[in-house]
């Protein structure tokens, strides 16, 4: 134990409001509500501080539209909240501060929440938050700032209740190469709602693991028993695996998930039918192909073509 | 035919070249230089400022550039340097969305015994075997569904070292006995080329066959006519790049010129293995001489192909046959068309023939597709300016004066970098990390 590295753990929590309130609603004994979630993971998050003294922590919310860092240990002794808090005897300080000032910032950005209450989740822009704040903890050359020699052990857990976004397909997938390329594990736990097809590669692609919730209001005991174990010691602990990971990908033309596409084979976007011109790279693809996969004539082309012309994706 | 190349290190040819070579897309340039390998001369020194001899124009005197700060510290100047280097990497072109990413490589590597030569540490070969592993791992990285193969050139023939194949390992294991493949004799273009042609041959239309070439030697020892194989292959469309480690040899230009390659000639150590690793992104395709308004216009080397893209069957499963070998196995892929069990992706199904592919295998290549925009660098601090960076969510580094006027490489005197489409600021560490590694802006997202 003494051996392994301190560990630095990046929560996201997913705070969709319609999904949360949604969450709020089944039936008895399934229901989880906001503020019972966020009790038990500042719970979880006080147990991994708690593990050992040096394990850092930061915590960046998804909210719709947007991604917001609520805190990090790191940058925590800058920030005034934690002077004008009062002392309290009874509580350790280092989890007082972790408390407050999470739960305020998650209430902060909750009220302003106006309109787009429906809209998806940031879960990108978070990732890519989380992202980057790993790489400039754990890279030495700029670790100036940091006050911290020793080797760092960076992992993710994404707690999602929303729906996967066929629109950020790509995005997704970047971020996952790129916590691959940083040996960052991605763990996810799903608490809410249908399994989610590019969190379960992100898990598989990074060796971490997907979890689906079965007892709702059990989260605390899910989330000790299975993301609190740093990477050392998961070699070790029986780790939850994940059986099927489904590794279809989203078509290109109307964002919907296929597991057989036709390909480009200049710039390999994926379409769900067949299509006679790229939309991404412009290509043409020859006639002879497109009747082999039962396209039809060449006149029907244009109705394929106003179909696919506006959909490259972002 | 050129020089020996011992006759080359003795006299008192030290002369640079600066060559922009004509890329298809205009983007990489590469210098040209051809130069003995010894160092400087003291003579050649002094005359370093003067309006001298051409190959001194183009010198830099590195020191001159540092400068002390008051405190007499070079810490500022030496990160001042860093951050001009990153942000030129960062700001080399990005565009040409055309690029062919089904790539099949083949990497002559000259083994003839101009490779011992110790001009670069330790030796040519043994630095070159080194590059060639890290390349290999990289180049997979970045072409999922690449293939390569590797040819030696000894003893005046062709010599296959490894067979065309996707798997990296099976790749780096051809290369890993170094007394195998230890250099002999001398090297011989044409029937490597040949070689590499013919194992090229039977490649679909839409797959690019591309040849790398790691040359040390000055001379080729050839059967027949070389300019017969090079017009080979233009009709076979092999894109031919050369690296050369001693000098500048015509026919390795020509052969690249023609063929659509690049060529490069390595200074030392680390420019060797920047020129190699140039040939890792995907090359943009050919693009057809109008290209604006006839963009749909019909490229032959372009297809529709149908991939399944299957469900991974774990290890705790239970265990069945697989198609392929018909052996009970527990781990597996599912093939969505039929649901046949094969063991390993991408690969073909064995029985509906469709193309299995992994998304994941698809999806590392997307972002050569679209990439992030360059940020632009900020001069001065808006007044509502956040005070942490947009990527990291850390404090910007507090603004210091520069020693040297930073605008000109692109550098920002305050340390931040503006997204031109979400608006946000980033640290000099998160712009290169976003454009470098993830690929995706998280101020836009």
């Amino acid at each position: 134990m003494s051996q392994s590295a301190q560990s630095h753990l990046t929560l996201i929590l997913d705070l969709s409001p319609k999904q949360w309130h949604l969450s709020s609603l089944e039936p008895d004994g399934q229901a989880l509500s906001l503020l019972s979630f966020i009790t038990q993971v500042l719970a979880f998050m006080n147990s991994h501080l708690a593990l050992r003294h040096e394990n850092t922590i930061s915590v960046l919310g998804a909210f719709p539209r947007k991604s917001v860092m609520l805190y990090s240990t790191p940058g925590a002794n800058d920030s005034g909240l934690d002077s004008t808090a009062p002392q309290d005897a009874n509580t350790y300080q280092p989890f007082k501060t972790v408390d407050t000032i999470v739960s305020s910032r998650i209430m902060e950005e909750m009220e302003s929440i106006s309109d787009s209450i429906d809209s998806p989740t940031g879960l990108v822009g978070a990732l890519s938050k989380g992202l980057c704040h790993i790489n400039r903890v754990i890279n030495p050359a700029t670790r100036s700032s940091i006050e911290s020699s020793s080797p760092l052990d960076p992992r993710m857990l994404i707690l999602s209740v929303s729906p996967d976004m066929s629109t950020s397909y790509i995005p997704i997938m970047n971020t996952i190469f790129a916590a691959q390329k940083l040996k960052v594990k991605i763990d996810v736990c799903k608490i809410f709602g249908e399994d989610n097809v590019f969190l379960q590669q992100a898990a598989h692609l990074t060796g971490g693991s997907y979890v689906a919730l079965m007892q709702r209001n059990a989260l605390l005991q899910y989330l000790v028993m299975c993301f609190l174990a740093s990477s050392s010691l998961r070699k070790i602990v029986a780790f939850p695996t994940h059986d099927r990971v489904d590794l279809r990908a989203a078509c290109f033309c109307h964002k919907d998930i296929v597991d057989i596409g036709y390909v480009c084979s200049v710039c390999l976007s994926i379409f769900c039918s067949p299509v006679p011109v790229c939309s991404t790279c412009r290509t043409k693809f020859p006639v002879k192909t497109l009747r082999r996969f039962g396209f039809g004539p060449p006149k029907a082309v244009g109705n394929g073509t106003s179909k696919s012309g506006s959909a490259t994706p972002q | 035919m050129p020089p020996n190349r011992s006759n080359l290190d003795l006299s008192d040819s030290d002369y640079d070249e600066e060559v922009d070579v004509d890329d298809y897309d205009g983007g990489r340039k590469h210098t040209g230089k051809t130069k003995g390998k010894e160092l400087p001369k003291n003579r050649d020194m002094g005359l370093g400022g003067k309006d001298g001899y051409s190959w001194e124009a183009t010198y830099t005197r590195t020191w001159d550039a540092v400068q002390e700060d008051e405190g007499g510290s070079l810490q500022n100047a030496v990160e001042d340097l860093l951050a001009r280097g990153r942000r030129r990497r960062l700001l080399a072109p990005t565009g040409a969305i055309r690029r062919t990413i089904i790539r099949h490589l083949v990497i002559l590597i000259d083994l003839s015994s101009s490779m011992l030569d110790r001009d670069m540490r330790p030796t040519r070969f043994d630095l070159t075997l080194q590059y060639t592993r890290e390349f290999i791992v990289e180049w997979f990285d970045q072409n999922p569904l690449g293939q390569v193969g590797i040819i030696g050139m000894r003893g005046g023939l062709g010599e296959k070292i490894g067979d065309m194949t996707g798997n990296p390992q099976e790749i780096l294991k051809t290369i890993s006995d170094r007394d195998k493949l230890l250099p002999d004799g001398e090297p011989s273009l044409q029937n490597a080329l040949e070689m590499a042609r013919s194992s090229m041959n039977h490649l679909p239309a839409h797959s690019s066959r591309e040849v790398l070439i790691l040359f040390g030697s000055l001379t080729t020892c050839d059967p027949g006519n070389i300019h017969d194989t090079v017009q080979a292959a233009i009709s076979d469309k092999v894109r031919v790049s050369v690296v050369a480690l001693a000098a500048e040899m015509k026919i390795c230009r020509d052969l690249c010129n023609k063929t659509g390659g690049a060529f490069g000639v390595a200074l030392n150590e680390g420019h060797y293995r920047d020129l190699l690793f140039e040939a890792i992104p995907p090359p943009a395709q050919r693009a057809n001489p109008s290209t604006g308004g006839s963009a749909l216009s019909s490229n032959p080397s372009s297809d529709l192909l149908i991939m399944g893209f299957p469900t991974r069957i774990p290890e705790s499963s239970a265990p069945s046959l697989c198609v392929c070998h018909s052996e009970l196995k527990r781990h597996g892929y599912l093939c969505p068309r039929c649901l046949a069990k094969l063991c390993d992706v991408p690969t073909d199904c064995d029985i509906c023939g469709l193309m299995i592919v992994s998304s994941p295998h698809l999806a590392r290549s997307y972002h050569h597709l679209f990439p992030v925009k360059p940020y632009q660098a900020r001069t001065t601090i808006a007044d509502a300016a956040p005070e942490t960076c947009g990527g990291c969510s850390l404090a910007f580094p507090v603004p210091r004066v520069t020693l040297s006027d930073g605008s000109a490489s692109g550098v920002s005197p305050v340390g931040r970098y503006g997204c031109p489409d979400c608006q946000k600021d980033f640290c000099s560490d998160c712009d290169e990390f976003v454009h470098s590694v993830l690929h995706v802006c998280p101020g836009c997202s």
